[in-house]
């Protein structure tokens, strides 16, 4: 399990990722986190829609009603231009982060 | 069978309640959650099972909500709206406002509310300071907790007897030989002139009654702050005097007193009196009121040495003489009695030696300064102890006072209730819970407590003069500020607020938003029970108070009605108080000088006049000066003239004569209950009987006797008394007068005064009220009661005031059919009258009993009283009756006399 801040923190950076893949509706985020992270990371709806609609708020993402096939209403998310900014400035934030811990834990460079 | 859409339609619903979910949301949401359910149906699940999984994973719409909110939020409490508990600021100045329009609209029924309230906690604030300034006796002084008086208990032949004061040498004997005693201090009042010693500077001359010889050391061991002076030397020399401000104000206005002169006049027991120099040496601040020792001036023990060389060896002298010590710390003072004993043993001892008389028991012990005030009730108190019967009395009737204020304050918000059911259901419409809604009524009734407790500070300053009449006080409103006092109001303030607030908070809470914007009123049956029980319980309160008032004024009338046994009126008392000796000796030629005025018909002379409360009394024994087991019985000394001026009746025997013989040394007269007291079955067979009395070992006969004439209060039983003419005691002169013209007379009398008592003040008092002084206490009581009674019965006809505007007004629509109908106004004022009558029979069923049984409590401590009879019981029932219909009335006139075509037009 992840915990929760952890959680919190990491679904903005994940969810620009995912979007960036292409236009997508609420549950397949769900789903392809799940797949993705071989179904160690669950999210619950309750965490994911108001992050959504917080960053489109933000306006990183755009959203879109539509009509699927079976005939059934999705709201489907996209990400804009300062969206793809965003996610590249997230992702050195999260690199920098992952590059300082890997050489902690990393016992060559332990007492560094 | 499951309905999948009917399913997700509930659970819909159920998202609707919360505010965080907009109608987007919600929308993407159950796309979730049936793209969910084909999922688990995918799986295998059937319809419901797979809802039910996916809702549950999606979770509760309030955690779904909170969830939204959180993420969503730029408010700085990050609290969501349906979660919101604490105030608002912004609604919070809109309560204020609200509750400010209300007490403004509603000008009448808040002055109803807020005078009732203030009435009663101003009765309540001065009840807390008078119960404080009780409690707090001696406190104030350094130390208190060490600080005690030492006193006697002392069995001997005489009888067992517990007082307040101590030998003269304990004194100096504790601080010499007791290690304990860090300090110890005598305070003695001046000997035969204790309630009365003539200070003279100038042409001021006065008699001061606060004035005690002191150990020089009294500045250490009390607080008493100087103002000038120093408190080390002040008392250190004969022939000086510390004296208080006031003093120094009374006699030297605005010149500085210090190294000044007084002529104080102080009777040393010497047979020599004269007005004598005192160096003022000190100042000091002036007595506090709640310490058992007043004092206006001190003067030093090395005067009364000088004065009396025997005063330091005297170990028998029964006067009066206090005397207080400072124990070490840590000293307990049980074991400290303990170590007296070897003072008690040496004490009997020489009791023995001297009076060859055997004493059983003497016993020093030690009484806590702080103590003394509430719990010491012994001979020669200094004043009158506290007592807790008056403090009960006093608490229970203030406390009467504020519930009927409260009980007001409830019926009436209850009784309006109605006229704010819009703007509670206004509120509640636009998101008001109904814990938000009582906080705000709560506060609405805290806000009018406060502007109650505002008035009754002013009240309480108002109150405070008559109070401190009455118990004979001296409290001010500065006594507030006490950290207790304001605690203890604090406490009340709260108590008050919420005591009478929470309950038409609720009320008015309850309405239901949706009856109440459709117009429809609240039932008028809401809260009417309550509002009735309230109304009983005022007017149950009201009529106890009414019945005790009537019953206490009945008893006053009573007794001062009833035949007291000597004639009261038109006697005029002159009390001697210096210059003693010519009186004694003089007094026939002081009679006559009086007597050259026809307007005054007689005088006597006499050591005091009814209704003086001394306890001057001779033991009495037929044996020759062996006065084991006498019976000691209270004495006035008179001269031939008081028995025949006073017009008291001798019902055997003769009264005493001139020229019969020698009266003087020769005769007794007592009263029927003497004649029992001394063991005689009738009053011929006392007649005759020698009897010796302790005084002055004079050998007299018994011949004659009075009737029991009340020559004190009609509060006790008449006391055995004893008459004889012992001129050694006389201190009143009493003037019977037929006054023509009051001033011309006062003046012959007050130059007949001058010629024999020059110098000395002359006061005077009329004997009728001097004698009603004895019932001044029922008397205040009565005017108490008369005065809460009033109050009481106010509040309470302005709470049922507001009841009946309540009912009427509920019934509006009822009135205007039966007007309609052709009922006339005194139909419809009778109809609505009807309830009320019933109410107030059932207030005076409550209340009748348990007054019955007080007054015959309080009853019982008259030796003479009047008897319970229902006619007091019938005047307060009928008096509450009339009141309450009245204002009832009032209203339904005001009800009954509407157009019926108004009140049944709006539906």
């Amino acid at each position: 399990m992840v915990s929760k801040n952890l959680m919190a923190a990491s679904t903005k950076p994940m969810i620009l990722a995912i979007l960036a893949k292409g236009e997508i509706y609420g549950y397949q985020i769900i789903q392809r986190v799940i797949e993705i992270s071989g179904g160690t990371l669950e999210w619950s709806e309750g965490m994911l829609y108001p992050v959504l609609h917080r960053l489109e708020k933000e306006n990183f993402i755009q959203s879109q009603w539509k009509i699927s096939e079976n005939g059934r209403r999705r709201k489907y998310y996209r990400l804009n231009e300062s969206g793809k900014k965003e996610l590249e400035n997230e992702r050195k934030q999260w690199l920098k982060v992952h590059k300082v811990l890997s050489r902690v834990w990393d016992p060559l460079h332990a007492f560094d | 069978m499951f309905d999948l859409e009917k399913a997700i339609k509930d659970w819909r619903k159920d998202l609707n309640k919360n505010e965080a979910l907009e109608d987007g949301y919600k929308e993407e949401l159950e796309c979730h959650l049936r793209d969910k359910i084909d999922y688990l149906k995918g799986l295998g699940s059937s319809e419901e099972k797979a809802f039910k999984e996916a809702v549950k994973k999606i979770g509760k719409a309030d955690s779904l909500g909170a969830e939204y909110f959180k993420t969503d939020t730029r408010n700085a409490s990050g609290l969501p709206p349906w979660k919101k508990s604490r105030w608002l600021f912004p609604l919070f100045s809109n309560y204020f406002k609200i509750g400010l329009r209300k007490i403004k609209r509603q000008k009448l029924y808040s002055l109803i509310n807020i005078a009732g309230l203030a009435l009663g906690l101003a009765c309540c604030a001065v009840i807390i300071l008078y119960v404080t300034n009780e409690l707090s006796y001696d406190s104030f002084h350094k130390n208190a907790d060490r600080i005690y008086r030492v006193a006697t208990h002392r069995i001997s032949q005489i009888g067992e007897y517990k007082f307040v004061a101590s030998p003269a040498p304990l004194g100096p004997e504790l601080i010499r030989n007791y290690p304990q005693v860090e300090q110890a201090v005598r305070v003695v009042p001046p000997y035969e002139n204790a309630s009365h010693v003539l200070v003279v500077r100038g042409e001021k001359r006065y008699f001061e009654d606060r004035i005690w010889f002191a150990d020089e050391d009294i500045f250490e061991l009390f607080h008493m702050p100087f103002v000038q002076g120093n408190p080390q030397t002040a008392l250190t020399h004969p022939n000086t005097v510390v004296i208080t401000e006031g003093m120094a104000k009374k006699y030297f206005d605005e010149e500085i007193p210090l190294g000044q002169t007084l002529q104080i006049e102080i009777d040393y027991d010497t047979g020599f009196v004269e007005l004598q120099g005192y160096e003022v040496t000190g100042v000091i601040k002036n007595a506090p009121a709640n310490t058992h020792l007043k004092y206006d001036m001190f003067l030093s023990m090395e005067t009364m040495r000088s004065n009396l060389s025997s005063f330091e060896e005297d170990w028998f002298n029964p006067k009066a003489k206090y005397t207080y010590v400072k124990l070490a710390p840590g000293t307990d003072a049980v074991d400290f009695e303990e170590k007296l004993k070897p003072i008690s043993n040496f004490l009997i001892q020489r009791y023995s030696e001297k009076y060859n008389r055997k004493m059983d028991l003497y016993e020093l012990f030690l009484q806590p300064v702080t103590k003394i005030h509430m719990y010491s009730h012994h001979m020669r108190e200094i004043e009158p102890s506290g007592n807790w019967y008056y403090i009960t009395i006093y608490s229970i009737i203030a406390f009467l006072i504020l519930i009927i204020g409260c009980m007001n304050f409830i019926n009436l918000s209850a009784a309006l209730s109605t006229t704010r059911t819009k703007e509670v259901g206004l509120r509640k419409v636009v998101g008001a819970q109904r814990r938000q809604l009582v906080r705000q009524f709560l506060g609405e009734s805290f806000l009018i407590t406060i502007l109650a407790f505002i008035i009754a500070l002013g009240l309480t300053s108002l109150l405070l003069i008559p109070f401190n009449q009455m118990a004979g006080t001296e409290l001010t409103l500065a006594g507030l500020a006490q950290p207790v006092v304001l605690l203890s109001l604090l406490v009340l303030l709260l108590f008050v607020s919420v005591g009478s607030g929470i309950y038409p908070a609720l009320i008015l809470t309850a309405f239901s938003p949706v009856s109440v914007l459709h117009g429809k009123l609240a039932p008028a049956s809401r809260g009417a029970l309550t509002q009735k029980i309230l109304v009983i319980g005022q007017f149950a309160i009201s009529i106890f108070l009414v019945i005790c008032a009537l019953t206490v004024f009945k008893q006053l009338q009573f007794m001062k009605g009833r035949a007291l046994g000597f004639d009261l009126e038109q006697k005029l008392v002159l009390r001697v108080k210096s210059n003693m000796e010519h009186l004694r000796r003089d007094y026939e030629a002081i009679k006559n000088d009086f007597l050259q005025n026809p307007s005054i018909t007689g005088a006597t002379v006499s050591s005091s006049v009814p209704g003086d409360r001394t306890n001057s009394g001779y033991y009495m024994t037929p044996r020759m000066e062996d006065f084991k087991g006498a019976p000691f019985i209270k004495v006035i000394t008179m001269d031939y003239d008081f028995i025949p001026e006073y017009g008291i009746k001798i019902v055997a025997g003769r009264p005493f004569q001139r020229g019969t013989g020698n009266d003087e040394r020769e005769g007794y007269l007592i009263n029927l209950a003497g004649v029992k007291e001394l063991g005689f079955l009738s009053p011929e067979e006392a007649l005759g009987k020698r009897f010796m009395a302790h005084y002055h070992r004079l050998d007299k006969r018994i011949i004659g006797i009075t009737d029991d004439f009340h020559y004190r209060g009609m509060q006790e039983v008449v006391e055995p008394l004893v008459m004889d003419i012992e001129n050694s005691l006389f201190e009143a002169i009493t003037l019977s007068i037929r006054v023509e013209n009051m001033n011309d007379l006062m003046r012959f009398i007050r130059s007949t005064w001058e010629e024999h008592f020059p110098g000395v003040p002359f006061e005077y008092s009329f004997l009728d009220e001097n004698f009603d002084r004895e019932y001044r206490y029922e008397d205040r009581m009565g005017k108490l009661l008369g005065i809460i009674t009033t109050l009481g019965f106010f509040i309470a006809c302005l709470g049922l005031f507001g009841l009946a505007s309540f009912v009427a007004r509920s019934r509006t629509k009822e009135i205007g059919i039966r007007k309609v109908l052709g009922a006339s106004t005194a139909n419809i004022v009778a109809i609505l009258s009807k309830r009320f009558v019933l109410l107030i029979l059932i207030s005076v069923i409550i209340a009748s009993p348990i007054a019955w049984y007080s007054m015959v409590k309080w009853l019982q401590d008259f030796a003479y009283r009047i008897n319970m009879n229902l006619f007091v019981f019938f005047v307060a029932a009928a008096g509450a009756l009339v009141i309450a219909l009245a204002t009832v009335c009032i209203q339904g006139i005001r009800a009954a006399v509407v157009n019926p075509a108004n009140s049944l037009r709006n539906e």
